[in-house]
């Protein structure tokens, strides 16, 4: 068999090793237009704010390739597929038969068409180059402002890294508050007020005009006529499933590249995971991009068992994921978290105590855990997590949900696909009068 | 693949094991000890919560860092002691079915070049015997050799 996998990233690297692990004698090629080995997009940050060298993004050691006997094709961008062929046509002019294609070609940043992108100054925020070309640009012309547009999780972690690097940042955000698809109103201002105790200002509710400039960047403007001078301008205004490719080839495609349960688009001898595909979200039904590490990570394990012809079904994921710490404050949310007054089916219970920025919000619906967010205290955050994924009846639990004693005790007897790790129970355990006879009970004689 | 194994039955809630545990983790932890088994409570009754070192582990697929990884001959699940290093994400703490990771003291992160850590059991590579097997007065915890 001759496997090839266009994208080095989570998914692609992952769907590899899980390739060669099931498969010693197969030919396994890992296509990608960047050519750095397979390193941690989500870490980019702590590589601007120089607390990481490039080395400690690499997510798999240098010997990985070596290791797993895969032929690494780095810095050649895959430009279309011969589907009737089975050859991927490359940027060398090589082309490179399959006989199973993984589509593993994540997603890219937009940008909102504005006057002045033309000028120098102006940098996405999404790829190991971007973040070598914004640290030699901030050398260069000794940059001392800059505007960040977009405070979702990619604005925010550059902002923060550009903060913490001496840069006097502001932050502009066209809803009314910042993390708007992740975190609800309340646990986004525990964020932010973490956030400006660095120093960064942040302003919501307001667009990006322009950027302005002769050559290059030195004010943008936003709303009617907000003048801010930066020298440098950080797009992060999300980003978008890379399809390109698969359009062109007549893959069906969506809002991402279209694929069933299996991971495999409608080319039986192609699959596709990670940020390029579109899911359906467990929790809400819908329909849309899938874009996290977690999920990018277990579709590539999938789609490589599913290459190799083991018929698992990939099911169940959940789209909204995200733990983030920016500064002080570690704060995650899952599922549905955002529920708006008309939402009448959804239970809310929450907890915000001020003094401490704790703040924990669950949503419930039909007895089940729907969605979560935690604020200030993430301990057994997963635990919560695994309940709303696994769709686990928490009826009997209402009244003690956000207790300080509820805890995975209470389901040990749910080993969520594992061995499980406790010993049957003896009946003495469960008599009212357990404890004064408890020696009785654990067989002490 | 050793994991621990347990019978609550014969649970004091006493928390020698935490105690055992956090003195045995004092080098990752630096400032504010923390352990990585929890005594819970049931209706009043201890019962002790322990990471499985599970078989495709939720934490491994979670982490962005690559430093969460399942040994091959051990079968521990670890961030400890990889090439790659922990930076204090959490994703493995929302991964974790059974709460069993947590966040070293937050501080930490925001004032120095360093990161908080993800803190988890890692069956005491140290010892012959982990810390809590050998702290628990009354045989709860108990290692065992299992096949996966």
């Amino acid at each position: 068999m001759r496997f090839v996998i266009i994208g080095n990233s989570a998914a692609g690297v992952n769907a590899a090793q899980e390739l060669r692990n099931a498969d010693k004698d197969s030919q396994i090629t890992i296509v990608s237009s960047e050519k750095d080995m397979a390193y941690s997009r989500c870490l980019i940050s702590r590589f601007l704010d120089g607390r990481l060298k490039p080395d400690g993004l690499y997510f798999k050691t240098r010997n990985f390739y070596h290791n797993y006997n895969l032929k690494p094709l780095l810095g050649i961008p895959a430009l279309s597929l011969d589907r009737s062929a089975k050859e991927v046509i490359l940027a060398s002019g090589e082309r490179l038969a399959y006989d199973k294609l993984l589509l593993a070609v994540g997603a890219g940043p937009i940008r909102p068409k504005v006057p002045g992108l033309e000028l120098s100054g102006i940098f996405n925020f999404y790829s190991l180059d971007d973040t070598r070309r914004i640290i030699k640009y901030v050398k260069d012309k000794n940059v001392k402002e800059a505007v960040v547009v977009g405070a979702g999780f990619v604005g925010l972690e550059a902002a923060y890294a550009l903060s913490k690097a001496g840069i006097k940042v502001t932050v502009v955000e066209r809803c009314a508050q910042i993390l708007p698809a992740q975190f609800d109103h309340i646990s986004s201002e525990i964020i932010r007020e973490d956030l400006e105790s660095l120093g960064l200002e942040i302003i919501l509710d307001e667009s990006l005009t322009s950027v302005n400039g002769e050559s290059a960047v030195e004010s943008v403007t936003i709303g009617e006529d907000t003048d801010i001078a930066c020298s440098l301008v950080i797009f992060a205004s999300g980003v978008r499933p890379n399809t390109l490719l698969a359009n062109e080839a007549k893959l069906n495609t969506a809002k991402g590249i279209v694929v069933d349960e299996l991971l495999k688009t409608n080319d039986p001898d192609i699959f596709a995971a990670g940020d390029c595909i579109e899911i359906e979200d467990a929790a809400t039904g819908k329909r849309q991009p899938s874009a996290t590490w977690f999920n990018a990570v277990l579709q590539g394990k999938f789609a490589a068992w599913n290459m190799l012809g083991q018929n698992k079904r990939y099911s169940g994921a959940i789209g909204i994921q995200n733990s983030v710490q920016f500064h002080r404050l570690a704060a995650i949310s899952f599922g549905i978290s955002q529920i708006t007054d008309e939402d009448l089916d959804y239970e809310v219970i929450s907890h915000y105590n001020k003094e401490k920025k704790v703040y924990k919000k669950l949503v419930l619906k039909d007895n089940l855990l729907r969605g979560m967010i935690f604020t200030g205290d993430i301990l057994r955050a997963g635990f919560y997590a695994a309940l709303i994924r696994e769709k686990i009846d928490v009826r009997a639990y209402k009244h003690k949900l956000l207790e300080p004693d509820f805890s995975y005790a209470y389901f040990r007897k749910e080993n969520f696909g594992q061995t499980g790790s406790y010993a049957a129970t003896p009946s003495c355990w469960q008599s009212p009068s357990w404890f004064a006879e408890r020696s009785l009970c654990m067989g002490i004689k | 693949m050793k994991k621990l194994y347990l019978r609550i039955e014969r649970c004091s809630g006493c928390k020698r094991c935490e105690l055992a545990c956090m003195e045995e983790h004092r080098d990752i932890d630096a400032d504010k000890p923390m352990t990585r088994i929890f005594v819970e409570s049931i209706n009043e009754r201890p019962v002790p919560v322990v990471c499985r070192h599970c078989k495709d582990a939720l934490c491994v697929s979670a982490c962005m860092a690559g430093c969460m990884q399942k040994d091959a001959n051990s079968g521990i699940v670890s961030n400890q002691g990889y090439l790659q290093k922990c930076v204090g994400c959490w994703m493995c703490i929302m991964a974790c079915p059974y709460g069993v990771i947590s966040p070293s003291d937050n501080g930490a992160m925001a004032d120095n070049a360093s990161f908080a850590q993800a803190l988890k059991c890692d069956l005491c590579p140290k010892k012959d015997t982990p810390a809590c097997v050998s702290a628990c007065p009354n045989e709860v915890i108990e290692l065992r050799d299992v096949q996966e």
